[in-house]
C-alpha cells in the first residue's frame, strides 16, 4: 500500500531555540483518518505544517504522495485538501464567495461538490463569513478542503472551539466524504473521544516525539489497564476517581479505553519504538 | 473573461473600505480641480482686462485699476486653491501606496486567510501577482483620472504656457502621478508582506515609501545634473530679468566670469562671499567691489529646458515603475519564503 504522508527523521526547531519537533519517523498509508493526538506545544500543527509546505524543517524530510513539498510546492499542494486551526476565512466575503475565490485559486475545485455538502448543512450560501457561527466556519473551512478533491487532507485541530454537536457534524461530513472519496486525512485533536468514533488510526505525540503510532483497533487490542502498579507497565497515571491505574501492553484487569491508552503514552514519553514492538 | 470579472469582485470585497475611501477621496480631488479649472478659466473670459498678461498690465508700478481689485482677489483665491490641489496630485500617489498596499498581504497573514489561500493555491508567486492585480489597477485608474484633471487645473492656471514642453508642476501632472502610484503600492505591498500585520505595515510604508522616492529623487537630481545647461538670468517679456521659467531647476548658483558654474555654498567655500546682486543679476563681494566694478560673476542656475518635459517625464515614470517592478519581486521572495502566520 502507498503512504500517502511520511516524514523521515523530520525535526524542526524555531528561531528561539525550542525543538517543535525532534526526529520523527512516519508513514500514514493511503485511505481512511488518521488521528494525531497529544497535549498542546507537542509539535502537532507544526508536523500538519510541514506537510503544506508552511514550515520547512531543520533536518529530515517530508513527502505528500512521495512529493517533497519544499522541493515541489506546486505538486504537493496539489494532492493537499488543508483546514488551518482556526477557519480563517475572509471577513468581507460570502460562502459562495469563498467557493468562487477557491475556483479561482485552485484549478479543479469541485464548486458544486463543496456547496453540496453545505446545502446538506442548511449553511446559507449567501450569508457573509462573520455571520456564521464557529461550527458553520468550519463546515465551510472543510468544504473548501473538500472541494479541491485532493487524495490526502490535513485538518490542524478543526474540533478545538466547536461544541459538541458541531464537533459531531464536523466528524460526520469529514468521515463520509474520506469513505466515499477514498481519501487519506490526517486529523489533529485533543478530544479522544471524537477520535475514537471517527478515526481508524491513531498516532499520539508529545514534545516532539512519536509515542504511539497504530490502528485504533490494534491499540485497543494491545493494552489494558492494570488497577496495581506494575514495573512492566506503559505508565501509571491518575484515574477519574483519583486512584492509580497503569497502562500495559497485553492483558490486565480490564480493557483500557482510547482515551486511557492516549493518557497512558503521553505520561510515559517513551519513545514510538514502545508502541511499534 | 468571467474568470477576471470574478477575480475583480472577490478582489473588491476583500478591501472593500479601503478602495471605497481612495476612490471617494479622488473623486473629490478630481472633482475640485475641474471645478476650480473653470473657474479659472470663466474669470478670465469674463474679466480680460483685469486677468490679461497680469504681470505686464495690472503689476505696474502703480498697481492694478481699482476695478479690478475684486476680480483679482477672487482669481488669486482659486489660483491658491488649484496650487493646494496640485500638490494633492503629488501627496496622492504615495497616499494611495499606503492606503492600498500595505493592507494588501498584511491583512491576509494578520488574519490568517493566507494559510487559506496558500493552501489552494499551487504557486504563491501566482496568487500575488493576481492579488495585486486589480488592486494597482484599480489604483492606476483612479490616479489617470487624478492626472488628467491636474493637466487641465495647470493649463487653467497657466494659460499662456504651453504644458507639453514646460516643467511646472513636474511630478504634479500627466503620466509621473500615475506611475508613482504604481511604484507606491507595490512598495507598500512589500512592506506588509514583510511585517505581517496591517497596522504596523500602514506606518511603515510610509516611511519607506517616502524614503525610497527621496532616494530616487536624489539619484534623478544627479542624473539630471549631468544633462543639464547652464542658464542665466534673462530679460522677459515685461522687462524684468528672470530664468527660463519653463525649464527643471537642476542647480542655482552663479556663472564665474571665466564661464564656470558654481553654487552658492561652493562660492563662500572658496572665500568668493557674494553678497550684493545688482539689477542684472550680477554678485559682489561688497559694495566697494559694487562700485569698483569688481564682479564676482552672474546668477546662473543648471536646468533642463522644457523642450525635454515629455522625454524626462517618461524617464521619470519609468523609473517609478522600476522601482515598483523591484518591490514586486522581493515581495515574491518574501511571500515564498515566509510562513502564512
Amino acid at each position: 500500500m502507498t503512504d500517502m504522508l511520511e516524514t523521515h527523521d523530520l525535526a524542526k526547531r524555531y528561531r528561539r531555540g525550542v525543538w517543535a519537533l525532534a526526529g520523527i519517523d512516519l508513514a500514514i498509508p493511503q485511505g481512511g483518518i488518521t488521528a494525531l493526538v497529544g497535549p498542546n506545544a507537542a509539535g502537532k500543527s507544526t508536523l500538519i505544517k510541514t506537510w503544506v509546505g508552511f514550515e520547512r524543517p531543520t533536518r529530515g524530510s517530508v513527502r505528500v504522495a512521495g512529493i517533497d513539498p519544499w522541493r515541489d510546492r506546486s505538486a504537493a499542494l496539489g494532492k493537499l485538501g488543508y483546514v488551518p486551526q482556526s477557519p480563517s476565512l475572509y471577513d468581507g466575503l460570502s460562502v459562495e464567495d469563498h467557493l468562487d475565490l477557491a475556483r479561482q485559486l485552485r484549478p479543479g475545485f469541485d464548486r458544486e461538490y463543496a456547496r453540496d455538502r453545505l446545502a446538506q448543512l442548511d449553511i446559507p450560501a449567501d450569508r457573509g463569513a462573520r455571520e456564521l457561527s464557529g461550527g458553520q466556519q468550519a463546515q465551510v473551512a472543510l468544504a473548501l478542503a473538500l472541494g479541491t478533491r485532493a487524495p490526502v487532507l490535513l485538518l490542524d485541530e478543526p474540533l478545538a472551539s466547536l461544541d459538541p454537536l458541531a464537533r459531531r457534524e464536523f466528524l460526520h461530513v469529514l468521515t463520509d466524504a474520506v469513505r466515499s472519496d477514498g481519501a487519506t486525512a490526517l486529523l489533529s485533536s485533543h478530544i479522544v473521544t471524537d477520535v475514537e468514533q471517527s478515526c481508524d488510526r491513531l498516532i499520539v505525540l508529545g514534545v516532539g516525539k512519536v509515542l504511539l503510532h497504530d490502528t485504533v483497533t490494534g491499540a485497543l487490542g494491545a493494552h489494558a489497564i492494570s488497577l496495581t502498579q506494575r514495573a512492566d507497565a506503559v505508565a501509571s497515571f491518575a484515574a477519574p476517581d483519583g486512584s492509580r491505574i497503569s497502562l500495559v501492553r497485553g492483558t490486565a484487569d480490564r480493557p483500557a479505553t482510547l482515551d486511557e491508552v492516549v493518557l497512558g503514552y503521553l505520561a510515559s514519553g517513551r519513545p514510538s519504538s514502545v508502541a511499534a514492538a | 473573461m468571467t474568470g477576471a470579472l470574478t477575480w475583480a469582485r472577490l478582489s473588491f470585497r476583500q478591501q472593500r473600505w479601503e478602495l471605497i475611501l481612495v476612490a471617494l477621496g479622488v473623486a473629490g480631488t478630481a472633482v475640485a480641480m475641474l471645478y476650480f479649472a473653470f473657474t479659472l478659466d470663466g474669470m478670465r473670459a469674463a474679466s480680460p482686462d483685469c486677468l490679461r498678461d497680469l504681470e505686464a498690465n495690472v503689476f505696474t508700478d502703480s498697481g492694478p485699476p481699482a476695478a479690478c481689485q475684486a476680480v483679482l482677489t477672487a482669481y488669486y483665491d482659486a489660483y491658491n486653491w488649484g496650487t493646494n490641489l496640485a500638490n494633492v496630485a503629488w501627496l496622492a500617489p504615495f497616499g494611495i501606496g499606503v492606503i492600498l498596499g500595505a493592507p494588501l498581504v498584511a491583512r491576509e497573514i494578520d488574519g490568517g486567510t493566507a494559510q487559506l489561500a496558500w493552501s489552494l493555491s499551487p504557486s504563491r508567486v501566482g496568487w500575488l501577482v493576481r492579488r495585486i492585480a486589480f488592486v494597482s489597477l484599480f489604483g492606476a485608474a483612479l490616479l489617470a483620472v487624478l492626472a488628467v484633471t491636474s493637466a487641465l487645473l495647470t493649463a487653467a492656471m497657466f494659460p499662456e504656457l504651453k504644458l507639453s514642453e514646460d516643467f511646472i508642476y513636474f511630478g504634479r501632472r500627466d503620466l509621473p502621478v500615475v506611475a508613482r502610484g504604481a511604484g507606491a503600492i507595490m512598495l507598500g505591498v512589500l512592506v506588509g508582506a514583510v511585517i505581517g500585520r496591517v497596522l504596523p505595515a500602514v506606518l511603515a510604508s510610509a516611511l519607506v515609501i517616502g524614503l525610497a522616492f527621496l532616494g530616487l529623487s536624489l539619484g534623478e537630481d544627479r542624473w539630471n545634473a549631468s544633462e543639464a545647461t547652464l542658464q542665466r538670468f534673462q530679460e522677459t517679456p515685461g522687462g524684468s530679468m528672470s530664468f527660463d521659467m519653463t525649464a527643471l531647476a537642476v542647480a542655482y548658483g552663479m556663472e564665474t566670469a571665466d564661464g564656470e558654474f558654481i553654487t552658492y555654498s561652493e562660492a563662500n567655500e572658496r572665500g568668493m562671499n557674494p553678497h550684493i546682486a545688482d539689477e542684472n543679476g550680477g554678485w559682489y563681494a561688497s559694495e566697494e567691489d559694487l562700485q569698483a566694478g569688481r564682479l564676482l560673476g552672474y546668477d546662473a542656475r543648471l536646468s533642463i529646458p522644457g523642450q525635454r518635459y515629455p522625454e524626462l517625464v517618461l524617464r521619470h515614470s519609468a523609473l517609478a515603475a522600476a522601482l515598483g517592478m523591484l518591490a514586486l519581486g522581493l515581495t515574491a521572495i518574501v511571500v515564498v519564503r515566509r510562513r502564512p502566520v
